[in-house]
């Protein structure tokens, strides 16, 4: 379950500082996320989790530091490029609100791949699979203002896999919901990702959520405080 | 009451920028109003001849004065517009404001009295520079208004910012009667309604009223006055283009999100299929502009060639071309109040969003497709609407040269036809400048909780 | 935990014999520490003393001879009352953790190694469980179980992130007494 140190991450970042205005948000975190690896970033509010995210996932650039993406430098890329990247190779999950609130839950998740130029029919097609996996198949045709919580954010995640992308990024995905709908919401992205050798690079402060990823990293003050240590003695 | 107006200072004071915004622009639109209905009363409070010796002595007689003044509150139209814009800017943030205030136990009567001060104010503000400019400017130039003047400004110099509290008043009662405003976003379902329609119609019979009225005092200008009751004629034809608006841009909605590829053109026809009211009171005015122009534009050339075949003219020449002239400058400041209300329209569309789209930018959605998306949002239901008021307008303008066709002289004026087409290139162009702002507002900072 | 009480209400369905019940039981609770086989043996002549329970007979099925038990009516009530019997919410409040900080402080030792390590350790754990959990084909026993354990993982973690944040104030006060 554990990265294999010995094969390169698939991202990385190397000392990573990123301010806002007066504030830093981080200095200096470095983190990797192996191939296939569900990371979960701890940490408590203010911590720069939400910065750290943005940086790795080419949304904000960071003052200084690396990311590495595939051994390709990615922080000094273009907007264009990085908005591409973003596109095909990353999806993205926030607490709430990244569905179009116009669109259906089918278009809504069928956009990636029109972005992408694929056809009507066979976008639509593909959105209604991953619907269908997340159980929102029966909810295709509503809006998301017509949807619960835990459904508009089922909807999400098939929007952030659809294009099948190597990495997804997921901002306190279920911290809008209920326990119930949380662990629901975890279970879906969990198996989805593990079934496609999908990386996670998950944000939440709850540890129950953060038992989905295969390993956590703390972060406190905008610095990693540990790697939460995979071998620990227990006495038992 | 003391209590009501230091809440509404606070509330102002700790406001943020598009707080501002929505206030500058409104005080704007006041003072607008108020400088248009200044001019009216002023002019219509003459009686008599009285050579005033501007533009060519238009303004001497009761005639055409009346035909200058329908003209001057005729612009009032499109200025309500743009205020219906600009209380559109922030009106989300607003809401939850004052649905706040109801949580922390304001009753509905204080909420209400707070709004209606914030919007009385800011008229005030509006309206006393425009009065205070428009009384220099009559003392300087006017020496002795007559008290009938004197009373219409007074009247006009209030009446606005008082109209102004009204209006808020009646824009919050949904706000006011629950205090968790709109927490979940539901479909929306506001239409125009019979209320507009109504109001429609009312200022039509003015319009109307004040053409016989003006009957009376039928003189040289009757080949301007005519004009007049063309314009009343086009008020309803704008209502029928309003409608189709609605109308319109509910069918492209439909058709075209069911049939399109094209994220943009998704994105814009959902949309429109969502609330297709939404863009029919923010086109309401260019329609009528549009109509309007268009119909003018046919007047003029067919007013100009009458001229040129007439030898013996009641006066000079300038007179009537003055007439004209001016007509087209009251046209083009309601064209470009109209575009200046549509820019803000989507500027604040724009604002609202921008939460969302900085989610979809953050996904990868590239800036260009949302930027083309706001542009069709405006383009898709604007052209049915702009083809069938150009074409409402030509008709007007056809029909007038026919009228005075005395023998077989008179031709189609297909150059207004231009004007439609020139319209609807200002309102692309007015929706685009609001493109800068989407890179601006779409921040990853906006992705950030609480 | 009260294995008799457990064993009656797995002898509610019908006469049993002890290692039919030992079975049933570790299916029934799949997180639980299973039940010793001796256990089993002595709760049950426990409940045959206490007349909760009788001798049914036996059953050789070939195999070993087997005593089969069954509950009687007192132990059907007695079942009754204790289901319905409200437990009491952390009478005590022993924590073997907070007393380890309290120590580690005492003896200068490094309480924040401790409670970043016994994090680590929790956290392990409440991964395995939710791997369990989350395995395809995980019955709703199976989840109930690991939830119940995992929610008292996570009071315990939550417990030491607020303690670990105010590991200075607690310091001072250990060494000021």
């Amino acid at each position: 379950m554990t990265a294999d140190n010995s094969t390169a991450p698939l991202l990385a970042a190397r000392g990573l500082v990123k301010a806002h205005g007066r504030t830093e948000a981080l200095r200096g975190v470095s983190v990797e996320l192996a191939a296939g690896e569900i990371l979960a970033v701890t940490g408590p509010s203010g911590s720069g989790k939400s910065t750290l995210l943005h940086c790795l996932a080419g949304i904000v650039r960071p003052d200084r530091g690396a990311i590495t993406y595939g051994g390709e430098r990615i922080d000094q890329l273009p907007e264009a490029r990085l908005s591409e990247l973003r596109r095909t190779e990353f999806g993205v999950v926030f607490q709430f609100g990244q569905l179009i609130p116009e669109l259906t839950a089918l278009d809504n998740v069928a956009l990636p791949l029109l972005l992408a130029g694929r056809g009507r029919t066979e976008a639509r097609a593909s959105a209604g699979e991953w619907l269908e996996r997340f159980g929102v198949r029966g909810q295709q045709e509503l809006r998301p203002g017509e949807l619960s919580g835990g459904q508009a954010q089922r909807v999400a995640l098939a929007r952030a896999l659809v294009t099948g992308p190597e990495v997804v990024f997921a901002d306190e995905p279920t911290g809008a919901l209920d326990s119930l709908a949380g662990e629901q919401v975890m279970t879906a992205l969990a198996h989805a990702a593990r079934e496609s050798g999908t990386s996670v690079l998950l944000i939440t402060h709850d540890a129950r959520i953060a038992a989905y990823a295969d390993r956590e990293v703390i972060l406190r003050d905008g610095a990693e405080v540990a790697e939460g240590a995979d071998a620990v003695e227990v006495s038992r | 009451m003391r209590n009501d107006l230091r809440l509404a200072r606070l509330l102002v004071a700790g406001s943020d920028r598009r707080e501002w915004w929505r206030i500058t622009l409104t005080a704007i639109g006041a003072l607008l109003a108020t400088g248009f209905a200044l001019a009216a009363v002023v002019l219509g409070a003459l009686r008599g001849h009285h050579p005033l010796g501007i533009a060519h002595g238009l303004f001497d007689n009761p005639g055409e004065r009346q035909g200058v003044v329908i003209s001057l509150l005729l612009l009032l139209v499109p200025v309500f517009g743009f205020l219906g814009q600009c209380a559109r800017i922030g009106a989300v943030h607003r809401d939850r404001r004052l649905a706040g205030l109801r949580l922390a136990g304001a009753t509905p009567a204080q909420v209400r009295r707070i709004a209606a001060v914030e919007a009385g104010l800011t008229c005030l503000a509006g309206s006393a520079v425009a009065t205070v400019f428009s009384v220099l400017l009559l003392v300087l130039n006017w020496s002795v208004p007559s008290g009938y003047a004197w009373a219409g400004i007074a009247v006009v110099a209030l009446g606005v910012p008082v109209a102004g509290m009204l209006v808020s008043v009646l824009a919050l009662r949904r706000v006011v009667a629950s205090p968790l405003g709109w927490v979940r976003r539901v479909r929306p379902q506001t239409r125009p309604g019979p209320l507009f329609l109504v109001a429609l119609v009312l200022f039509t019979g003015v319009a109307a009223v004040a053409y016989v009225s003006m009957a009376d005092h039928r003189g040289r200008g009757a080949v301007l006055s005519g004009p007049l009751l063309v314009f009343a004629v086009l008020l309803v034809t704008g209502a029928a283009a309003l409608w189709l608006v609605g109308a319109t841009a509910r069918l492209t909605g439909r058709l075209l999100a069911a049939r399109t590829g094209r994220p943009a053109v998704l994105i814009a026809a959902e949309r429109l299929r969502d609330d297709p009211w939404a863009a029919a009171r923010t086109h309401a005015a260019v329609l009528l502009v549009t109509a309007v122009a268009t119909a003018f534009a046919g007047i003029r050339q067919v007013l100009l060639e009458v001229l040129d075949s007439q030898k013996h003219l009641g006066a000079s020449r300038a007179f009537y071309t003055t007439g004209i002239d001016l007509t087209a400058v009251a046209i083009g400041v309601a064209l470009v109040i109209t575009l200046s209300g549509l820019a803000v329209g989507t500027a604040e569309s724009l604002a609202t969003r921008r939460r969302g789209l900085a989610a979809q930018v953050a996904a990868g959605v590239p800036r260009a497709v949302l930027g083309r998306a706001l542009l069709l949002e405006t383009a898709l239901p604007l052209a049915p609407a702009v083809l069938l008021a150009g074409l409402g307008g030509m008709a007007v303008g056809t029909g007038y040269a026919a009228l005075t066709d005395d023998g077989g002289s008179r031709s189609v004026p297909w150059a207004a036809l231009l004007v439609p087409l020139a319209v609807y290139a200002a309102c692309l162009l007015a929706a685009a400048t609001s493109l800068p702002l989407l890179r601006r507002s779409v921040r990853p900072g906006e992705l950030r909780y609480a | 935990m009260s294995t008799r009480h457990i064993l009656l209400g797995l002898l509610a369905a019908g006469p049993s014999h002890g290692y039919d019940l030992k079975r049933r039981h570790d299916e029934r609770f799949p997180q639980a520490r299973p039940l010793a086989y001796g256990q089993v043996y002595t709760t049950l002549q426990r409940l045959v003393r206490d007349r909760l329970a009788e001798v049914d007979g036996t059953d050789a099925d070939g195999g070993p001879e087997r005593t089969l038990y069954r509950a009687t009516e007192e132990g059907a009530a007695e079942l009754a009352r204790w289901s319905a019997e409200i437990a009491p919410p952390a009478p005590f409040v022993a924590n073997e953790i907070f007393a380890k900080v309290v120590v580690a402080i005492l003896a200068g030792g490094d309480p924040e190694r401790y409670l970043r390590e016994q994090r680590a350790a929790h956290m392990a754990r409440m991964r395995d469980l939710t791997a369990v959990k989350t395995a395809p084909g995980a019955d709703l026993s199976t989840v109930l179980s690991a939830d119940y354990a995992l929610t008292h993982l996570d009071a315990d973690l939550r417990w030491m992130t607020t303690t670990a944040a105010r590991l200075t104030s607690l310091t001072a006060e250990v060494d000021h007494r």
